[in-house]
């Protein structure tokens, strides 16, 4: 019998604690700096020029330093991430180099020259919040619940999200859209990237490549690189039966094509590739070397060629073509490009260093033109290429690229949009949320269920509930809590050597016929064929032994794939993997003592780690694992124990209670609706000044939470209220979906919360030495009191803070000076005014008031406050994607009471539960309702949790209804009602879409100038438009009065004037064309009508208008 | 008591706007082309006091 381990959700708890939640962006935001910085920098080391051969500039050792903000005058100063937000700054820190350069001849060195300036990632290590304590970053006026993993760029929030891709450098089998049987590489280096094919068609089997202008048959490939024997080709690909069959008609079309030698093949390759314009004289030469370098790089370039030695590509492409040979007969034997194995992520650090290589060669081509320009040119200063150097070329380009999201570079025809994203602060869950975002590159548009559904190899990897609804459903997902996404590793020589060590023979030691036999396995090291063995099993597991032992990184996998005959070893960026707990000999390794020590702080979960008691394990190697779900599941093949169910779910869809027991879709609907639920976005709130923020002022703690709510602090920053609720019907005010408040509850402070806005201002600088000026507020002669529109200002001219302001209040009385360019010196001194008005339905009260300055003005941000307590039309939703609008505030003493007086927060029709089937929210209410009476939180854990029967013997035990029923008594005529009534608290959140922000209608208003039409939409006083549908009601009713004062009355009539002779407009009563008064009438018409004419006629189409009496 | 009704009489041409550090919580004076900067620790983000004025709010 295994022993049963306790408490097992404290190691995920310590994992996510030691770890943190969001620790891929940020580990990879380090390793870019920390690595692939200094690659970057090492590769692109040196500036030549063309004119001067002893010239040289050489970048050496780069470092980045912490984030500073140049405050003028070349003064620098530390700064916090806090003050980037509140003074629309960028948190970026100088990246330094040495360089050593040439001037005049001599040699000279320069250390820590800045080169350009780097966003830097919030929590990485070059932060100032790195490693700090709680009231450190108190200090810093920063929350300590902040995920980071963020960058701050002109004051917003920007994150990269992750991105979904095709794994690079795998052979994938599949059918193209055609059907026709494919065989794919993506081929990705450091500095090339290419996709070769090889494609069965027409019962021959091509190369394809988009260098190429044609197909090249596969044999003509073969003999290019050097495998000129046919022979010895089929003895590659393989001597099977199938293999041979598929073959031969391969091997005839190679002979029908009389090509036999090698440089026969190359000539034939070298006629097919784009783009080659030589001349006749030295051609033949030419184009062989073309071909060469063709073969060794562009084609499967992830693969080496020394000395055009070409035996491994050939064994590869051989590979590539016996897979898709076999699967031909085999349909099983086709990859899928939805297996999660097959995909890697992009994460921050490998878009900056996309990025940043791209930067840094344009900077260092920028710095060889100058030189070639300059240097030639006889001055009396030698040339200085330091005075050259400009660090906004890199700063520049890093900050665009940020705070846009177009990250476009031309080396790799790159051109993606919509990267980053502005951090959602609308509450705590959608800011850590959009952390663990995973974005799949798939269009939207196409209707394909492949890359949407869900798929086996994504179990405890992505959360199955979290994704959106709608057109980007499945194609956004969200990694689970205990996911990780690997980063590059730096042991990758080691783990070679190790192979080799462990009896990996190359593959040029054995006769190509011997690598297919049954008993060999070819091993691939990140795509690439290091060896064979024929000791499988014996080598993977001195392998993993290797990995327990801590010899190199306990990210890289290794993994058996029977299917392929091959071993994969793995050590490559953007894999997912999880931590499981390793067992052997039927017994986990870890036992209640490791929990216990590590509850008492004796050791930490790195330890386990390290002593490979807890073990990565990435999606492929899943494939070799027997992991069993609990102890009792622990048979003796069984090689790894799941940690905790419920970390399959991700951050979203962690917080609902009882998920196991809702219907799948509901889980789904709550983790959109988490996003929205206001509460406390961070525990920095007072101190941002955001755009716009919502707030709840008097949060809970959900009485019902799982074991994941307080790991990812959810508890300490909620958002919602536990509501004693009663499933009842009452008033017909609460049909589809409808809430009834009790108003007394309201009171009390259910549900309210408030909103905060900012506006802002800058006052700038001009040429002509003038600047904008806030002037104070006019008064009014005869009252002696400002005027209405000033009322909010005080003498300074700046709104007085706790003032309500009202609609169309001018809150900074700016003026801008009537002439600011340099010709305009001593011209008009005079301002006008440009004042920052408040718009709104309702008032606001000016919270409060910021003035700084930025790098070459002043700034002002004002905050105002909006109380917001819940109306009629709000929305409010339980956590089990139940949500509703309140229908009716009702008096309390019209709710219904209990013996005792408890009296419902909220009515909540019981229409909403047969069709949905949440009995995870009946469960949650009963569950809530002990923990109430018991004076205790309630687990709600996924696949785990308090059961039924427990929650209802603890209700008996105080004397409440075993089911959860409660006698009510009618609140409008005090009798007993008829039936049980279910009743206890429940937690609900309350969403951002609120009346007081929708509420719209309209008279009279603005209309578009053009047209002459009401404008369109609530910010501009729009007007409600009435459309094709609901024209079509009229027409179809056959009310055509009501149809013209819709469309022509009540919208752009004007009165024209219509000559009934020629049909044409006439003005002033007088037709210009027929030079007649009589025969013009006066008529009404839609003014789009009359532009559209006018437009007609000034494309000289003449529109002619029939005149008819109506009563004729 | 200050009202809204004294304040149009003491209405100066250059206001002084009163404001505190957001660091270390000082109270500056500023005149409008000041460099905003606090004089007591160098900190650049600086608050507006609260008015003098009454402020009613309707309690609902």
């Amino acid at each position: 019998m295994v022993e049963v381990l306790r408490d097992k959700e404290f190691l995920v708890k310590e994992y996510l604690e030691t770890r943190g939640l969001y620790s891929h962006h940020i580990n990879s935001f380090n390793a870019f700096i920390d690595s692939d910085l200094k690659k970057i920098i090492q590769q692109n080391h040196a500036v030549r020029s063309d004119a001067d051969p002893n010239f040289y500039l050489h970048f050496k050792n780069v470092t980045v330093g912490h984030p500073q903000v140049d405050d003028g005058f070349n003064v620098t100063r530390n700064v916090t991430p806090q003050e980037c937000r509140l003074r629309d700054l960028t948190y970026c820190a100088p990246i330094y180099v040495d360089i050593e350069y040439v001037k005049s001849g001599m040699k000279y060195l320069r250390k820590g020259f800045i080169i350009g300036r780097l966003p830097i990632m919030l929590r990485s290590n070059r932060c100032c919040l790195y490693q700090k304590s709680d009231a450190e970053l108190a200090k810093m006026k920063e929350c300590i619940y902040d995920s980071g993993g963020y960058f701050i760029v002109k004051g917003t929030e920007k994150v990269i999200l992750m991105q979904e891709q095709p794994a690079k450098n795998k052979i994938l089998v599949e059918k193209d859209s055609n059907g026709v049987p494919t065989v794919q590489v993506m081929s990705s280096t450091v500095d090339k990237k290419s996709k070769t094919n090889i494609i069965f068609k027409k019962n021959l089997i091509y190369v394809c490549h988009n260098a190429l202008e044609e197909n090249i048959p596969f044999v003509i490939f073969m003999k290019a690189l050097g495998v000129c024997s046919d022979q010895l080709i089929l003895q590659m690909v393989g001597t099977e039966f199938a293999i041979m069959n598929q073959m031969y008609p391969c091997f005839l079309e190679g002979s029908k094509l009389n090509i036999y030698t090698q440089k026969q093949a190359l000539r034939f390759i070298g006629d097919r590739i784009k783009k080659m314009g030589f001349s006749s004289e030295d051609y033949d030469s030419r184009v062989i070397t073309e071909v060469h370098d063709f073969l060794s790089t562009v084609i499967l370039a992830h693969i080496p060629v020394t000395n055009t030695n070409y035996h491994m590509k050939a064994i590869y492409t051989s590979i590539m073509v016996r897979r898709l040979i076999f699967s031909l007969s085999n349909p099983d034997l086709f990859d899928s490009k939805d297996y999660y194995g097959n995909k890697c992520l992009d994460l921050p650090g490998s878009f900056l260093s996309l990025l940043f290589d791209d930067t840094f060669k344009r900077f260092t081509f920028e710095l060889k033109s100058v030189a070639d320009k300059n240097i030639p040119k006889v001055k009396a200063t030698p040339f200085d290429i330091i005075k050259y150097i400009r660090t906004d070329t890199i700063t520049n380009a890093l900050v665009f690229a940020i705070q846009t999201g177009n990250w476009s570079i031309k080396r790799f025809r790159m051109e993606r949009h919509g990267v980053t994203q502005v951090l959602t602060r609308l509450s705590y869950l959608s800011a850590i949320g959009m952390m663990t975002r995973v974005n799949s590159q798939f269009e939207k548009s196409r209707k394909v269920s492949g890359p949407r559904s869900l798929q086996p190899s994504q179990f405890g990897m992505l959360c199955p509930s979290d994704t959106p609804e709608g057109e980007a459903c499945g194609l956004i997902k969200n990694i689970s809590l205990l996911a990780h996404v690997t980063t590059e590793s730096e042991d990758d020589d080691a783990v070679l050597q190790l192979a080799l060590n462990l009896g990996v023979e190359p593959v040029g030691l054995y006769s190509v016929d011997d690598l297919h036999e049954d008993y060999m396995y070819l091993i691939i090291f990140n795509g690439n064929i290091i060896g064979s063995t024929n000791k499988c099993i014996d080598f993977v597991d001195k392998f993993r032994r290797c990995r327990r032992k801590g010899i190199f990184s306990k990210f890289i996998s290794i993994y058996i794939s029977e299917r392929h005959k091959c071993i994969y070893i793995n050590s490559g960026d953007g894999r997912l993997c999880r931590p499981y707990l390793v067992v052997e000999n039927g017994q986990p390794l870890l036992t209640n003592a490791h929990i216990d020590d590590l509850k008492r702080g004796y050791c930490t979960f790195q330890d386990f780690i390290d002593q490979s008691l807890i073990e990565f394990i990435d999606v492929d190697e899943e494939n070799n694992c027997l992991i069993a779900y609990n102890e009792e599941k622990i048979v003796p093949e069984t090689t790894h124990m799941e940690m905790a169910p419920f970390s399959i779910l991700g951050i979203c869809a962690s917080v609902i209670p009882f998920p196991h027991h809702n219907q799948s879709p509901r889980n789904t609907y709550q983790c959109a609706m988490g996003k929205q639920a206001i509460g406390t976005i961070a525990l920095n709130y007072q101190h941002r000044i955001d755009t716009l923020q919502y707030n709840l002022w008097y949060t809970h703690i959900p009485m019902v939470h799982s074991k994941a709510v307080p790991m990812i602090n959810y508890d300490k920053l909620p958002a919602g209220q536990n509501a004693t609720i009663a499933v009842m019907s009452y008033s017909g005010y609460d049909i589809e979906d409808a809430i009834i408040l009790n108003k007394a509850s309201v009171d009390r402070g259910f549900g309210r919360g408030g909103t905060f806005r900012n506006s802002k201002c800058f006052l700038r600088h001009y040429p002509n030495q003038m600047m904008d000026s806030i002037q104070g507020p006019i008064i009014d002669n005869a009252t002696k009191k400002p005027i209405y529109k000033h009322r909010a200002l005080e003498n300074d001219g700046i709104a007085a803070i706790g003032q309500p302001v009202f609609d169309k209040q001018v809150t900074i009385n700016k003026a801008t000076p009537k002439t600011i360019t340099v010709e305009d010196v001593g011209g008009d001194r005079g301002f006008k005014e440009t004042p920052l008005y408040y718009k709104g339905y309702d008032p606001s009260y000016v919270d409060k008031v910021m003035i700084t300055s930025n790098s070459d003005c002043f700034l002002i941000k004002e905050n105002f406050r909006q109380p917001r307590r819940p109306e009629i039309g709000d929305k409010f939703s339980s956590r089990h994607g139940q949500k509703g609008v309140v229908g009716l505030i009702v008096d309390q003493e019209d709710m219904p009471f209990n013996e005792v007086g408890i009296c419902p927060d909220l009515i909540m029709n019981p229409h909403g539960f047969p069709s949905r089937m949440t009995v995870g929210k009946l469960i949650e209410l009963l569950a809530g309702k002990a923990g109430v009476l018991e004076g205790k939180f309630q687990d709600g854990s996924a696949f785990g949790g308090a059961t039924v029967t427990d929650i209802s013997n603890e209700l008996q035990k105080h004397n409440y209804n075993y089911l959860g029923k409660d006698v009510l008594y009618c609140g409008i005529d005090g009798r007993p009602m008829e039936a049980y009534i279910y009743s206890g608290p429940v937690f609900y959140q309350r969403l951002k879409h609120m009346v007081a922000d929708k509420i719209h209608a309209r008279s009279r208003g603005p209309r578009v100038l053009l047209t002459r039409q009401p404008t369109e939409g609530r910010s501009k006083d729009g007007g409600l438009r009435m459309g094709e549908m609901e024209r079509d009601c009229l027409i179809a009713y056959g009310a055509s009065m009501l149809i013209i004062e819709r469309l022509m009355l009540s919208s752009d009539v004007v009165e024209m004037d219509v000559c009934k002779l020629c049909g044409l407009f006439s003005y002033s009563g007088w037709c210009h064309m027929c030079q007649k008064s009589n025969s013009v009438c006066r008529i009404k018409m839609p003014y789009a009508c009359k532009l559209l004419f006018q437009e007609l006629q000034a494309m000289s189409i003449v529109p002619k208008i029939s005149l008819k009496k109506y009563c004729d | 008591m200050i009202t809204e009704a004294e304040t149009p009489d003491d209405a100066p041409k250059k206001a002084l706007i009163y404001i505190f550090c957001g660091a270390c919580q000082a109270e500056n004076e500023m005149k409008p082309k000041d460099p905003i900067r606090c004089r007591e620790c160098g900190y650049r983000i600086m608050y507006k006091k609260r008015t003098k004025r009454l402020v009613v709010f309707n309690a609902r």
